[in-house]
């Protein structure tokens, strides 16, 4: 597991890293981002990890999203992988962005060709943060989640399937339940089979009705001029309804005018990381 | 061991009160007077010796400077009997009073060097340590002392160098430590000692007990002297007293005399005159008389020569002539001879008896013993802190050079009419000068004045001047303090009639032990409301005092304040008709009612549309937080407005005021965060029964959280220039609770 490291960049005092590993979940090399603040020269701090959405790599999130100040006040190291494993030969992995390379939606798949490879759940969850308490000075007991778009569905269901793993999980503009929108429809019968019940382990909504209760905080962005809600993609409502029924808090606020786009994120991905923060440095 | 030695001293202390009676009862009376100090010395070598023989008998050295002390006050006596200088008071003190210190501060001195010894903080007087060579003079081979200071040095080990000045012993064995001392030879030895020499018979104890031993016997003695040392310092300043009062008593009748003998002489000087110049009109009117007499006389001899010289003509005459002219002659003689010549004399050439009269001079003699009445006192100006709400101190002073046997003061409140002559209302005699009148009514002005009176008579009235007595304390209105982490507000009702000069804060840290007793104050309040700077997190007492002219009312019923979290309470002067604000004003409740009446009318002060109310918050610009009780189906508001918010809008209909809102229709919450009657689009999963609010005027924020979850809720980011209250809003029929004075959870730091 040894590291490789691609580039170094100061930023707000500390340092914009990437790496890029081999990775054994996915076999595959993969790149990955990480921000350590300030305060990681002298002691341990929180992770937070960021999973991107569809078409996204490992640089998207760091060069557009302008988190590095915030994560830089409140000494939190920012992690963001890849979107899926690359370069693995497989065949049609390359032939549409909703699906394949750039589009790993955070599932273990199940299904050939993709099992092999596309284990971004197992991921995400294990390999990364295992590599990271390992080879960088953070403390495995504080960690949160976010995400956007595929990644906020990524973030939800792996807080959802873990109680108590992460401290907090945010999301801008997630899909949140993908077992009825075209994408995750397409993904998971393409990675988990076409047996929909099979899906449901993967489907944010469907999670929070199984959640056990354990406490969750869980902030939601949404541009209300996001084409991918209008078209029934993202139908955070299922998610909310679901929410307040089990009465899982959640916060959703609806941005007037926002889009789909890293303007929207780079508009409150501050208000995400005080989000974050207030739960990792409590 | 303390207690044992303190019982000597306490048996000297009854005779100290008689040194308060000699003075005032035979003032003039030197002989009673002078016995006082002979008897004064002895019994302090009394104390002397008593405290000091602690079992063993004194050397003669020790008597040799007593007797030297004894000769030099009897001399001093002697001297002072003798002159009439009352200058020799003044050296009395000045020079004799440390000579005397001396033969009593040794021991004190000796102890005072041991280290070891220094457990109390006794305080070396300069003169004392002047004195300190002499001492050890004086006290040099006193055994006792010595003794106790050579066990000293022995426990100490090596002698250091503050013991230069005492003879070491030959025997000391400066090469081996002393482990034991023996009683016998009052000398440490080591133990190997005991079984060889001279020792083998003694008596040993463990260094150890004899140097406690020695120590106990040093503390008892130390007591005993610190005791006297005290007693002599008090008698010392008491003789300083008595000298200067008879000097000034003697300096006073002195005047007294020469004053009543220059009028005797003036007197008697003027009878002079007066005497002289009767006498002199006397003798010019004697002499007068006289001369006229002694004139008519010599006309008389004239006449009667010249009778005589006419006869001897006729004489010569012939005998017819002589006839005729005898015959007429005899007639004329006849004539003569019938008028009778006077030959007494019209005055006497004695004196006459003249009685001089002396009697007013015999008076004023007799007078000069005898006392004039008093003159007018004058009556002093109030002096600051001399009063309390029922009572002044009143004083005045009279003239030196008056006898007074007793003062009536009298008095008079000032009321509506102004200062003048009217009657007292009260009189007291009293014989000081100065009266302490109680029983008055608080922060109110009375009229002293006072006359002085002795056997001769009584003297005019002083000049009436006007004391105030201080204020009644004010009353703190508990129910209207608000606090923050930073500061109180505190209001209160004057409780006088009459305007105060100002009022005063005081302030009482309540629950830190270390900070305990310690009172600040804030000085100058002009008003009855005070806003204090405090220390987040801590409980004070607060104690307010009023201040008039007589001085500081007595401290109001105390308040508590908790500067944590912020404490406000409704303003029921805001309170919507439909609403009911609770006895401690922090529950709101709309109750339910079938028909509404009518809409109020629009008012300045009370919410007219939305059925709201406002709280009082501290106008501090900080950090505030509150939480308020919700029922979760409810439709309430819970923000803050300015203070000038239109009464007649809703909350967050418009630019003066922000809220949260709750609507409950068809099983849905809603959530509105309005401003200016916008609102961002958000939803909340878990309907918070209990809303945490902070306002930060710092950051321009005011945020709202789901207390139960920590879930941050929303933030506004609002300028507000002005003080804004908070604001609460009933929709329907329910009730809202504030929980006031509650701590900022750690998470809203983030926001």
């Amino acid at each position: 597991m040894a590291l490789k490291q691609i580039s170094s960049n100061k930023c707000f005092g500390g340092l914009q890293k990437v790496f890029e590993h081999h990775s054994v979940e996915l076999n595959c090399k993969m790149k990955f981002a990480v921000y350590l603040p300030p305060k990681a020269e002298t002691g341990k701090c929180p992770a937070l990890y960021w999973l991107s959405g569809l078409t996204c790599t490992e640089q998207t999130f760091i060069t557009k999203s302008g988190y590095h100040q915030a994560a830089s006040e409140h000494g939190l190291v920012v992690i963001a992988p890849d979107t899926s494993p690359r370069g693995c030969n497989i065949k049609g992995e390359d032939e549409s962005w909703d699906f394949g390379t750039g589009a790993g939606f955070y599932v273990d798949a199940t299904e050939d060709p993709w099992k092999t490879n596309y284990r971004m759940y197992s991921y995400v969850t294990e390999e990364l943060p295992q590599l990271i308490n390992v080879n960088f000075p953070v403390d495995p007991q504080r960690m949160s989640i976010f995400g956007h778009s595929m990644g906020g569905h990524g973030a939800l269901i792996c807080a959802l399937k873990n109680p108590g793993k992460y401290k907090s999980v945010s999301a801008f503009a997630p899909i949140c339940n993908p077992v009825l929108c075209p994408w995750g429809k397409k993904a998971f019968g393409g990675y988990l089979g076409t047996d929909p019940n099979k899906w449901k382990a993967y489907d944010a909504t469907h999670l929070v009705k199984s959640y056990p209760g354990s406490q969750l905080d869980i902030l939601i962005d949404q541009g209300k001029d996001d084409q991918f809600l209008s078209d029934g993609q993202l139908l955070p409502d299922n998610f909310i309804a679901a929410c307040t029924e089990k009465k899982i808090p959640v916060v959703f606020r609806l941005q007037e005018g926002y889009d789909h786009s890293y303007y929207f994120i780079a508009s409150f991905i501050t208000d995400h990381i005080r989000h974050h923060a207030k739960y990792l440095n409590a | 061991m303390e207690e044992e030695a303190e019982e000597a001293p306490e048996l000297d202390r009854p005779t100290a009160p008689r040194d308060f009676h000699f003075y005032h009862v035979d003032l003039y009376d030197s002989e009673d007077r002078l016995q006082i100090f002979p008897e004064e010395s002895s019994r302090m070598r009394r104390e002397v010796v008593q405290a000091e023989m602690t079992g063993e008998p004194r050397g003669l050295a020790k008597r040799k400077p007593q007797r030297n002390l004894e000769e030099e006050v009897d001399e001093l006596v002697h001297l002072y009997g003798l002159e009439d200088d009352h200058e020799l008071g003044d050296e009395f003190v000045d020079e004799n009073m440390p000579r005397i210190e001396v033969s009593e501060y040794p021991p004190y001195m000796t102890t005072e060097r041991e280290p070891a010894s220094e457990q109390r903080g006794w305080r070396l007087s300069g003169e004392a340590a002047e004195a300190e060579d002499l001492s050890f003079r004086v006290w040099g081979s006193a055994g006792k002392c010595q003794d106790l200071r050579e066990a000293y040095r022995y426990t100490h080990g090596r002698a250091s160098e503050e013991y230069e000045c005492y003879v070491i012993p030959e025997e000391e064995d400066e090469e081996e430590a002393a482990d034991v001392f023996c009683v016998t030879c009052k000398t440490p030895i080591r133990a190997l000692e005991k079984v060889l020499d001279e020792h083998r018979e003694h008596e040993v104890t463990p260094l150890n007990k004899a140097l406690e031993s020695a120590k106990d016997e040093i503390h008892r003695n130390m007591y005993k002297l610190e005791k006297q040392i005290i007693e002599m310092e008090n008698f010392a300043s008491h003789l300083e007293e008595v000298f200067i009062t008879v000097e000034e008593n003697f300096g006073r009748q002195e005047q007294n005399f020469e004053s009543h003998y220059n009028e005797i002489l003036e007197t008697l000087a003027q009878k002079y005159e007066e005497k002289i110049q009767a006498l002199g009109e006397k003798k010019k009117e004697k002499l007068e008389a006289l001369y006229g007499q002694l004139v008519s006389c010599g006309e008389n001899l004239d006449t009667c020569k010249e009778l005589m010289e006419t006869v001897e003509e006729i004489c010569h005459q012939e005998k017819v002539d002589f006839i005729k002219d005898a015959v007429a002659m005899a007639d004329r003689l006849r004539k003569f001879l019938e008028t009778k010549t006077d030959v007494e004399i019209s005055t006497q050439p004695a004196l006459e008896d003249q009685t001089l009269d002396f009697a007013d001079v015999e008076q004023l003699l007799g007078a000069i013993n005898t006392i004039p009445p008093p003159s007018a006192p004058v009556i002093n100006p109030q002096a600051p802190n001399s009063a309390t709400g029922s009572s002044v101190r009143v004083c005045w002073s009279l003239y030196s050079d008056d006898t007074v046997e007793s003062y009536e003061l009298s008095c008079r409140p000032v009321r509506d009419s102004s200062p003048g002559k009217n009657q007292a209302e009260f009189t007291m005699t009293v014989k000081e000068t100065y009266c302490l009148v109680t029983n008055l009514v608080p922060n109110t002005q009375y009229e002293f004045w006072v006359t002085a009176q002795n056997r001769a008579g009584l003297s005019p009235a002083s000049e009436r001047a006007v004391y105030m007595t201080a204020p009644s304390p004010p009353i703190i209105k508990n129910k209207e303090i608000r606090s923050c982490e930073e500061a109180a507000l505190i209001c209160w009702e004057s409780g006088n009639l009459n305007p105060v000069d100002s009022y005063t804060v005081e302030l009482t840290q309540a629950d830190t032990p270390e900070a305990s007793g310690v009172t600040e104050s804030v000085v100058g309040i002009p008003t009855c409301e005070a806003l204090v700077q405090l220390q987040p997190r801590r409980s004070y007492t607060i104690y307010v005092r009023a201040l008039g002219v007589g001085g500081p009312s007595a401290r109001s019923e105390p308040a508590t304040v908790h500067t944590t979290g912020s404490y406000f309470r409704l303003n029921r002067h805001t309170c919507h008709p439909w609403l009911t604000i609770s006895e401690d004003g922090l529950t709101a409740v709309r109750s339910e009612r079938k028909t509404p009446a009518r809409e109020p009318p629009p008012s300045n002060t009370c919410f007219s549309r939305c059925v709201a109310v406002m709280g009082n918050l501290i106008p501090v610009r900080g950090r505030h937080y509150w939480e308020v009780e919700v029922d979760e189906h409810l439709d309430y508001m819970v923000g803050v407005a300015f203070e000038d918010v239109p009464r007649q809008e809703d909350l967050g209909a418009n630019c003066l005021s922000w809220c949260m809102r709750h609507t409950w229709a068809s099983s849905r919450h809603k959530y509105e965060f309005l401003h200016n009657k916008m609102t961002p689009d958000i939803r909340i999963t878990v309907s918070p029964r209990k809303i945490g609010i902070l306002l930060d005027y710092e950051n321009s924020k005011l945020s709202f959280f789901n207390v139960d979850i920590s879930q941050h809720l929303y933030t506004f980011s609002c300028q507000l220039p002005q003080f804004v209250h908070p604001c609460f809003s009933l929709e329907k029929p329910g009730c809202l609770k504030i929980h006031n004075g509650v701590s900022m959870p750690k998470h809203i730091t983030f926001y």
